[in-house]
């Protein structure tokens, strides 16, 4: 018997074009059916996305899941090119901060942390419950996550977004310690320990390149 | 009562048939039948279980449409690809909606109970089958009110989803800061992705 949802996908020329006709109808998402995973990643990035969902960590919600056949469906994120936004700098990076803090206590490492796996919601199909901002930063892409209280998965994961940035953005030094500042200040009693070990890690990664 | 297919699905499983009913008068004597019908022998046995032919579900429990058809979408996989956990399609979207392994607790809080008042009534069947026959069934088995699933609005009992999910203490919930609305979003949305990753939830 054909698989369902191998029929769903093939099928899918047809659901997107129905995305794009409902793009902007309120309450009505379309499931967006990720490309085909093995069946132990699709059920850890589903578990990864309800754990993110339950502690308030903006995230598409799983829409559904068939891990006979590897695939995950979520939510379909609306969202635009970041500079459609006309957000501040700064409060970007701040967003950013504080969506990984309340990632990493709920203990969720994300493991692939870059701004390509991060997307700002479409305010015209998103309700902000902020006085300000029209939109949310939600966090993408937890196909390499795993769970963890350790302080090095933390600062490890910090890191590989420290590094992500520098090499995409010409002057990423304030950039991130911006990101920093609101991580720290998300982390609270958390933060003193992590900051410390991300020096250790940033010392590791600098010795391995003198000597790589 | 609203009718959608599932074009990508085999064919017996790939017509949706769902109603809401408020002011039910008689749970307590359809889950009685229910009962009956299921042990019932001969042609009168087939003839109650065919005119009971539903899934009737606590609609108290249900948080949004969008819940209700991922519950749906769930069960009709699982008998698509031959791995239903409980008997028919009808009692899996049931099973599907309780956060837990556990059936009779599942069939206990989703299914009918004596005092339910409210009831989503879902059939799943082949497209073959006249709506209108099927309409006339679902109005024939339940004493109650038939309202659009708009109403759900004024029948979610977010109190009882908050605790079955056990999300009392969570993070998302205290966020919200009592602003209602913005809470009801955060449950529905839990409550939806927890349905539909029912496979992998071990
Ligand atoms: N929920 C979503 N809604 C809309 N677009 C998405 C969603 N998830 C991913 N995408 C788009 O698909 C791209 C790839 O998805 P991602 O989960 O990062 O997979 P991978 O990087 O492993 O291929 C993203 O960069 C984004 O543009
Ligand atoms: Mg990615």
């Amino acid at each position: 018997m054909a698989s369902p949802s191998l029929a769903l996908i093939s099928a899918s020329t047809l659901i997107s074009q129905g995305a794009e006709a409902h793009r902007f109808r309120k309450g009505y998402r379309h499931p967006t059916l990720d490309a085909s995973l093995t069946r132990s990643r699709v059920a850890g990035e589903a578990r990864a996305l309800l754990r993110c969902l339950r502690s308030g960590v903006n995230v598409p919600g799983v829409r559904m899941v068939d891990a006979s056949e590897g695939i995950l469906g979520i939510e379909q994120v609306e969202s635009d090119a970041l500079e459609e936004y006309e957000i501040p700098v700064d409060v970007l990076m701040q967003l950013i901060g504080q969506e990984i803090a309340k990632m990493h206590l709920a203990d969720v490492i994300h493991g692939d942390l870059t701004t390509s796996n991060m997307m700002l919601r479409h305010p015209s199909s998103f309700k902000s419950h902020h006085p300000t901002l029209r939109t949310e930063l939600v966090l993408i892409d937890f196909g390499l996550s795993f769970y963890s209280s350790l302080i090095e998965d933390k600062a490890v994961d910090l890191y590989v977004l420290e590094r992500a940035f520098s090499s995409t953005h010409p002057d990423s030094e304030p950039l991130f310690a911006s990101i920093l500042k609101a991580y720290g200040q998300g982390m609270g009693k958390d933060w003193a320990a992590i900051e410390r070990r991300l020096d250790d890690v940033r010392l590791r990664g600098r010795k391995r390149s003198m000597v790589g | 009562m609203q009718s959608y297919q599932l074009p990508h699905l085999p064919p017996h499983l790939s017509s949706v048939h769902a109603a809401l009913f408020k002011d039910v008068s008689d749970a307590a004597q359809l889950r009685q039948r229910l009962i009956t019908a299921s042990t019932a022998e001969g042609p009168d046995g087939t003839r109650a279980r065919d005119a009971l032919n539903f899934a009737f579900i606590e609609a108290r429990l249900i948080t949004s449409l969008q819940h209700l058809r991922t519950a749906i979408h769930q069960a009709v996989m699982a008998d698509a690809l031959g791995s239903l956990r409980t008997r028919t399609v009808h009692s899996e979207i049931i099973w599907s909606l309780n956060p837990t392994n556990n059936i009779s607790e599942a069939m206990r809080r989703y299914g009918v109970s004596d005092t339910s008042t409210s009831l989503v009534v879902v059939r799943i069947d082949s497209p073959e089958l006249s709506v209108t026959d099927i309409e006339r069934d679902m109005d024939a088995a339940v004493n109650g009110t038939k309202v659009p699933f708009a109403d759900l609005r004024d029948i979610t009992d977010w109190t009882a989803v908050k605790k079955y999910h056990k999300l009392g203490n969570e993070v998302a919930i205290q966020q919200t800061k009592g602003d209602v609305d913005r809470e009801r979003g955060v449950v529905d949305e839990i409550a939806t992705s927890s349905v539909a990753m029912k496979m992998v939830m071990g």
